[in-house]
């Protein structure tokens, strides 16, 4: 990387100093050139410009060698020169230090769940998660505990859709509308679905619960015990008591403990603590 | 599919002699104890990728009304536990009810642990022998309470007594 930045900054040499022509010189480039092209122009300038470095340490496990065990690697990064969310630093990292970093990104604002990692020991989505500024500590990323590892910070999340598929995820009726039109129901229904609809299973809620590690095999797991609520207070839905029966035995909704681990990580502010206590309540009498 | 590739993979790298370096490797990478208490297995996908996981079928007798009756006795164990206190009397009867409601109260509080921790499709022998342990104890517990309320003072004395000492 060093080498990189030396032939950047001599390739554009004095031009550095002239923010007009730089961005000229730089225009039919793609935006990574650009990038590389303006930090290589400040690093001319290190001397009078304060850098704020920020030590990033990704775990690090590659299949094409299982034999090697997993480690930590650091990834040094300007601030200055960063997007403030722990995604941009990721992507910078991936596209100017080291291509092989692998990671699963799309949307960068919060509503795809692509990102879900565990970052300072809390699981969060990297694009809603900002870099602490004040703080000169090292900041550290894993992926989701407990979930098997595709590579680096990709886990296998093959089980949770799985798991998602057996609850039934869309709406079950056997009536038509009574008005041959769309199904309607009324405000208070609809305002039911609030706090429900928005979950973008991340999955950062089940990996975060004990009882998601211990049991993953048979205990749904917080989010998808919030999707299926989700179906269960719809008043469109017409399969409520088949949903129901299907969490009626010891495993797949009774292993919840109230731990709560899944409200307090949910990037998206959901709270499926409550919903499952929810459909414990209803099934209860 | 990836999944499927990559556990044929661990596969054939947990052959017998890198299996004692896998153990190695993973002891040198946490910080946390390294007691290998059901470690987790090599991934394993229950028909394609594409099916829903199995849907048990339905027992209220281990979901629904067993945690409502977990939860009425927990419930009730409050006023009871209170009650011979604020009433300041001792009443046999309901120092009985006390001690039946904390043994099936400790009893499906240890069923819990043990449903939790020694899961029936991975450990089904070892199950079987916790839940016929905690029965046994269960009964055994029941038995000394029977003995110590019948023929010594109950235990809402003994904890007034131990208060006093």
């Amino acid at each position: 990387m060093a080498a990189l930045r030396s032939t950047a900054s001599a390739l554009l040499g004095a031009a550095a100093a002239r923010p007009s022509l730089r961005m000229a010189a730089a225009a039919p480039s793609a935006f990574r050139g650009m990038a590389q092209l303006a930090d290589a122009a400040q690093q001319n300038n290190t001397a009078s410009e304060q850098a704020n470095l920020k030590t990033f340490q990704i775990y690090r496990w590659n299949p094409d060698q299982p034999s090697e065990k997993p480690k930590m690697q650091s990834y040094t990064l300007d601030l200055n020169k960063t997007g403030p969310m722990v995604l941009d630093a990721l992507i910078r990292i991936k596209n100017e230090i080291d291509p092989t970093l692998t990671f699963r990104r799309s949307c960068r604002e919060g509503i795809c769940g692509s990102c879900a990692m565990n970052i300072n020991g809390t699981n969060t989505l990297a694009c809603l998660c900002r870099i602490p500024n004040e703080d000169k500590a090292d900041m550290k990323i894993y992926p989701l505990p407990h979930t098997y590892v595709v590579k680096d910070l990709v886990p296998d999340l093959t089980q949770f859709y799985k798991q998602y598929k057996s609850i039934k995820p869309y709406l079950q009726r056997d009536t038509p509308a009574p008005d041959g039109r769309e199904y309607r129901q009324t405000k208070a229904d609809r305002k039911k679905l609030d706090g429900l609809y928005e979950c973008i299973l991340c999955a950062c809620c089940s990996t975060s619960c004990p009882s998601y590690w211990w049991n993953s095999e048979e205990y749904l797991g917080p989010a998808i015990l919030l999707q299926s609520y989700r179906w269960l207070v719809d008043s469109r839905d017409e399969k409520t008591l088949q949903r129901q029966d299907a969490l009626n035995n010891s495993m797949s909704l009774y292993r919840c403990h109230t731990i709560l681990n899944c409200t307090r990580t949910c990037p998206k502010g959901l709270n499926p603590g409550q919903a499952i206590q929810s459909i414990k309540k209803q099934m209860a009498f | 599919m990836a999944s499927i590739a990559r556990s044929s993979l661990l596969r054939q790298v947990a052959t017998k002699p890198a299996l004692q370096n896998s153990i190695i490797a993973r002891a040198a990478f946490h910080t946390t104890a390294k007691r290998d208490l059901l470690p987790p297995l090599p991934q394993r996908v229950v028909g394609t990728v594409n099916d829903a996981a199995p849907v048990p079928p339905p027992s209220p007798s281990h979901g629904s009304y067993h945690w409502t009756f977990d939860r009425l006795v927990a419930a009730s164990l409050i006023p009871l536990t209170v009650a011979p206190f604020a009433a300041g009397s001792l009443n046999p009867t309901m120092d009985a009810v006390l001690c039946a409601t904390l043994l099936i109260h400790s009893h499906t509080g240890f069923q819990n642990i043990i449903v939790d921790y020694v899961p029936q499709y991975r450990t089904p022998r070892a199950r079987k022998a916790a839940i016929w342990g905690l029965n046994a104890a269960t009964v055994v517990v029941g038995l000394a309470l029977y003995e110590y309320e019948t023929s010594d003072v109950g235990i809402t004395e003994t904890i007034k007594r131990l208060w006093k000492a």
